[in-house]
């Protein structure tokens, strides 16, 4: 109680200091008049000084005060000052730019108590492992088994379907879930209910869906949603519910819609592998996520699934026999874009974690520097402040008050840059992922905050307070005299500035170079030969299914557009296919000869696409041997099963012979027909699938009657390459006549579907990126050649103003000075072309088309850094041969 | 930075509660009084006293008001609190003890 009342009592003070300063004043005096030898008393001025200590607010009289001093001084240099903050600026908006995009993306929980939250799955007890879902009867037994360690325990499954919510049907993800989903994961709903147990129950059939809060935002954040309709598949779906704002379940992309399990049947018609009904206890279909019991440790879960596993095994041996359960982190990237390789996720963490902090390094050697050179020129202000009676604490703290408003100017205008860097980013992923996705609010959030701010400060102790302390350091009044006779300039601040630079300028090789790779990639990756010919190549996307139309419509409707395009005057030829190049997305079988005892070898996949007729022709390809697909054959329950082949894989199967009619198999796949043989009937040269492919990768192509898919993208060859622009209208509009009730999801040509393929995406915006980065680097670079430079000559004011006296042309002075800045450069270079050729190995392997050692590159980037670099000490050299030798020698 | 007053530490403020318990005063007083009371011995300087008299303020141990002296002057004048006099007490009783340990111990040894 005591403190506080003290504390308001002084708060009393700061608050009304200029009554209680006049009251000192007054009481004083009256002392002094009392006195008889009134001046005895001492200096009232610092009487009152002393006094006031007592008040306990000095320190922030001398904190405004250092802050208007810093201010004052900050103004006085404003090239130094705009330099450092532009500096500090980028440093600080790049990273936390990219650390908005990295935790959005990947650290933000998802949910509430996220360290409470595992994943089960089904595995194998093989050494292979292989993992499966789980079936809705076995996951209630698993749920009735581990009460006592999970407060609740979710199903889920999520999938493509076509979502219409009064504008027609597009294709996006739902996921139908336990009625214990949301609470699960600790989600309230921003409106309606959840689904109840009854609803959940397979079969029950209830209608009802609940939105996704983007979704809801979307279509005007309705409030009277509840109860209006969503069409799912074709089927209406009453609104019962909308989730809380930034929900996205398991991971990311959210899904857009949730349906109760029990509604399954209402909206998927494809026919259910393997003949079993969703329920069944074979459908192995559901992924399944818990949350522990408050105070479980996360140890007893282990035991208890295989308990339940083995319990499982024993009452249905024939379908759980040789599968356990395992703890799983529940997945949080949904899909990795593309074919989900390493290789694009090795490439998406270097670009995303990498670059900023190389940029952060040239950004730090950069203030390092400025505040260094500034430091030197300062030396002397600092000990003339020093001989009349500064004290040291109090020039140090000025100093680091001058570094806090620049950390802070920095980063306020570094955060404003990262907000627009991590939109910008954000605008060009969307077009490229193939559907609407509901991503996390991408904020700023406090963690960035946080991060900044912590930034910041780090940047000011070392940038404000190292400087400082070496320069109030040493003994003050030898600086005041030394200073006048140190213009050697290789003294330790000058080797320290170069070598800085030279730090720099390696650093702004390694990302311009490695910005160079990314933009010969992309460069290569749009003039690909994807091993057939790309121009007058047009392509649609249609999916019956997300009208919800079953297999036999569904088919008939892929025939019929094929038939109808056909006559189409200007169209060459028209199939239709299950996947087309360059989709990121394709389905991949282990093929081997049938009959072959020891199946080892032939694990690598070949890509699998069923096709209609003509798919050689359209896309431009000779039969090498062989025939095409029959009409017969494009329908269901013909009597052999064939397929054609390429040479990759006709050469992998049989190295130097013939394949055609001989007998394939799929390893991999289940259901009735799996291992009927395939008879070989054609083959054709390889495609390239995926622009990451070095080689052509192996395909086999299956006639439409042996495998049913809803999506599939008809492809057209037209006769005038020239009039693509034109066909596509016409295309576009012929399929509508067709059947405008089949969503059709693109019209577009082979070359516009490359360039907006998610790998050239990412090659471009490695490309956009590096580029950026590098050429930050680059600026950054030069502005520290340029400092140091400058520093450099007016140090040497007055040794050159001596040569000039006596008779030194201005033109070697010239070209000392841009010798010297040259030789810090090439240093700089060597190192950089060292670590750039290191960085190529390491892109090598994830970019299209390029080398290690690309000459271009490695040519360019330095070229372009030794012309900025002289650009820049030319201008402090050119200063040199200006000076005036009289002024120079008055100067000090 | 406060000045050697040739007191032990924190003694002054003692001394001026001390003199204050009496009667309330003002600073040149207070000063006065501590010079006369010690018999002449110690003698406090404006420069430790108005800090010594701002800080007794701050913590609340005093309060002051502006008055008429009987010269006509304006002075202000100080006056112990009861928190300002309990304080005394325990700072008396605190530094008796510590006086007696020492005497004893300069006398023993």
């Amino acid at each position: 109680m005591a403190i506080i009342g003290e504390w308001i009592r002084r708060l009393g003070y700061v608050l009304r200091r200029g009554a209680r300063e006049d009251e000192l004043r007054r009481e004083m005096e009256a002392h002094r008049a009392l006195m008889e030898e009134p001046r005895a008393f001492g200096n009232t001025l610092r009487l009152r000084d002393e006094a006031r200590d007592a008040w306990g607010w000095n320190w922030l009289d001398d904190f405004v005060h250092d802050t208007r001093f810093a201010l004052r001084t900050l103004r006085r240099s404003p090239g130094f000052t705009l330099t450092a903050v532009v500096t500090l600026a980028f440093g600080i908006g790049v990273n936390s730019g990219m650390f908005s995009l990295v935790n959005g993306l990947l650290l933000r929980p998802l949910y509430e108590r996220p360290d409470e939250v595992v994943g089960v799955s089904s595995r194998s007890t093989t050494p292979e492992g292989a993992s499966r879902g789980i079936s809705y009867p076995n996951y209630l037994d698993l749920r009735e088994g581990t009460t006592d360690i999970f407060a609740n325990l979710a199903a889920s499954s999520t999938f493509f379907v076509g979502l219409d919510v009064g504008e027609g049907p597009r294709r996006t993800l739902a996921s139908e879930v336990t009625a214990n989903y949301f609470q699960t994961f600790g989600a309230s709903l921003a409106l309606g209910r959840p689904f109840t147990t009854e609803e959940e129950r397979i079969g029950a059939d209830v209608p009802i869906a609940i939105i996704s809060h983007s979704l809801w935002q979307q279509s005007g954040a309705d409030p009277n949603t509840l109860g209006q309709s969503v069409q799912v598949n074709g089927a209406q779906f009453t609104i019962v519910g909308v989730a809380a704002e930034g929900f996205t379940g398991t991971g990311i992309p959210g899904p857009e819609v949730w349906l109760p399990l029990g509604a399954h049947n209402l909206f998927n018609r494809d026919a259910r592998p393997a003949g079993h009904a969703f329920g069944a206890r074979e459908a192995h279909e559901l992924s399944v996520v818990g949350r522990l019991r408050a105070g479980t440790s996360v140890e007893r879960v282990a035991p208890a699934l295989t308990t339940v596993a083995r319990r499982l095994e024993q009452a249905f041996p024939a379908i759980n026999a040789g599968y356990t359960l395992v703890m799983s982190t529940p997945s949080r990237l949904l899909f990795m874009p593309g074919a989900g390789s390493g290789a694009v996720t090795a490439m998406l963490s270097l670009v995303l974690m990498i670059m900023p902090a190389i940029v952060l390094l040239v950004a730090c050697l950069n203030l390092v520097d400025l505040l260094l050179a500034r430091g030197q020129v300062r030396r002397k202000e600092m000990a003339i402040r020093s001989s009349l009676g500064g004290r040291r604490g109090r020039l140090t703290r000025q100093l680091i008050a001058e570094g806090l408003l620049l950390a802070f100017a920095g980063g306020a205008v570094g955060l404003l840059l990262s907000m627009w860097a991590t939109d910008a980013l954000l605008t060009s992923l969307r077009p490229v992922i193939p559907v609407a996705l509901s991503l996390p609010e991408l904020d700023v959030d406090w963690r960035v905050l946080v991060g900044t701010v912590g930034f910041s400060l780090a940047a000011t102790l070392v940038f404000g307070a190292w400087p400082a302390w070496a320069l109030t350091g040493r003994a003050v009044a030898t600086n005041l005299t030394q200073h006048v006779r140190d213009d050697g300039g290789r003294r330790s601040g000058g080797r320290i500035g170069n070598a800085l630079v030279i730090g720099q300028v390696a650093l702004s090789v390694l990302l311009l170079a490695s910005g160079g790779l990314f933009v010969m990639s992309a460069l290569s990756a749009a003039t690909a030969d994807p091993g057939f010919r790309l121009d007058g190549g047009l392509l649609v996307e249609v999916d019956p299914g997300l009208a919800g139309y079953d297999e036999a419509r569904g088919r008939q409707s892929h025939l019929a557009l094929v038939d109808r395009l056909r006559t189409v005057p200007g169209v060459e030829a028209v199939t239709i296919g299950s996947s087309f190049v360059f989709s990121g997305m394709s389905d991949s079988r282990d093929v081997a000869p049938a009959g072959v005892a020891d199946v080892r070898p032939y694990s690598d996949g070949a890509v699998f696409i069923a096709v209609g007729r003509d798919f050689a022709r359209v896309l431009g390809l000779p039969m090498l041997a062989g025939r095409d697909f029959s009409d017969a054959e494009l329908l269901p329950g013909s009597s052999e099963r064939v397929a054609i082949i390429d040479d990759v894989l006709a050469q992998r199967l049989w190295p130097g012979e013939n394949a055609l009619g001989r007998l394939i198999q799929f390893l991999d796949a289940e259901g009735p027909e799996a291992k009927q043989p395939i008879r070989v009937v054609g083959i054709v040269p390889a495609v390239k699938h995926s622009l990451g492919n070095a080689r052509p990768s192996p395909h086999v192509y299956v006639p439409l009657g042996q495998h049913y898919e809803s999506a599939m993208t008809v492809q057209l060859r037209i006769a005038d390459e020239n009039a693509e622009r034109a066909m596509l209208a016409t295309v576009a509009r012929v399929v509508r006549e067709v059947d405008e009730r089949v969503p059709v999801l693109r019209v577009e040509t082979w070359r516009d579907h490359l360039d907006a393929g998610l790998e050239v995406w990412l090659y471009r915006a490695g490309a956009r990126v590096f580029s950026a980065f590098g050429g930050i680097a680059l600026l950054l670079a030069v502005i520290g050649v340029y400092g140091v430079k400058s520093y450099v000559v007016a140090r040497r004011t007055r040794e050159f103003g001596i040569r000039i006296a006596t008779g030194a042309h201005p033109r070697v002075l010239l070209w000392q000075v841009l010798r010297e800045g040259g030789r810090v450069t090439t240093i700089g270079i060597a190192i950089g072309l060292v670590l750039a050729v290191g960085a190529g190995q390491l892109l090598q392997g994830i970019l299209y088309g390029v080398n290690a050692v690309e000459p271009v590159v490695l040519v360019t980037a330095p070229l372009i850094l030794l012309a900025s670099s002289l650009l820049a000490s030319y201008i402090p050299a050119l200063r040199a041969t200006k000076v005036d030798p009289t002024v120079a020698l008055r100067s000090e | 930075m406060p000045r050697d007053t040739g007191l032990p530490p924190g003694t002054l403020m003692m001394l001026v509660l001390r003199v204050l318990s009496r009667q309330p005063l003002h600073g040149y007083a207070i000063a006065q009084r501590i010079h006369q009371l010690s018999r002449e011995e110690l003698s406090v300087e404006e420069g430790s006293l108005y800090p010594a008299l701002q800080k007794l303020l701050v913590k609340g141990w005093v309060k002051a008001a502006w008055r008429e002296s009987e010269s006509g002057r304006q002075v202000r004048e100080y006056r112990i609190t009861a928190s300002g006099r309990k304080q005394l007490e325990t700072e008396m009783a605190e530094y008796r003890r510590t006086a007696n340990a020492i005497g004893l111990l300069l006398d023993e040894a």
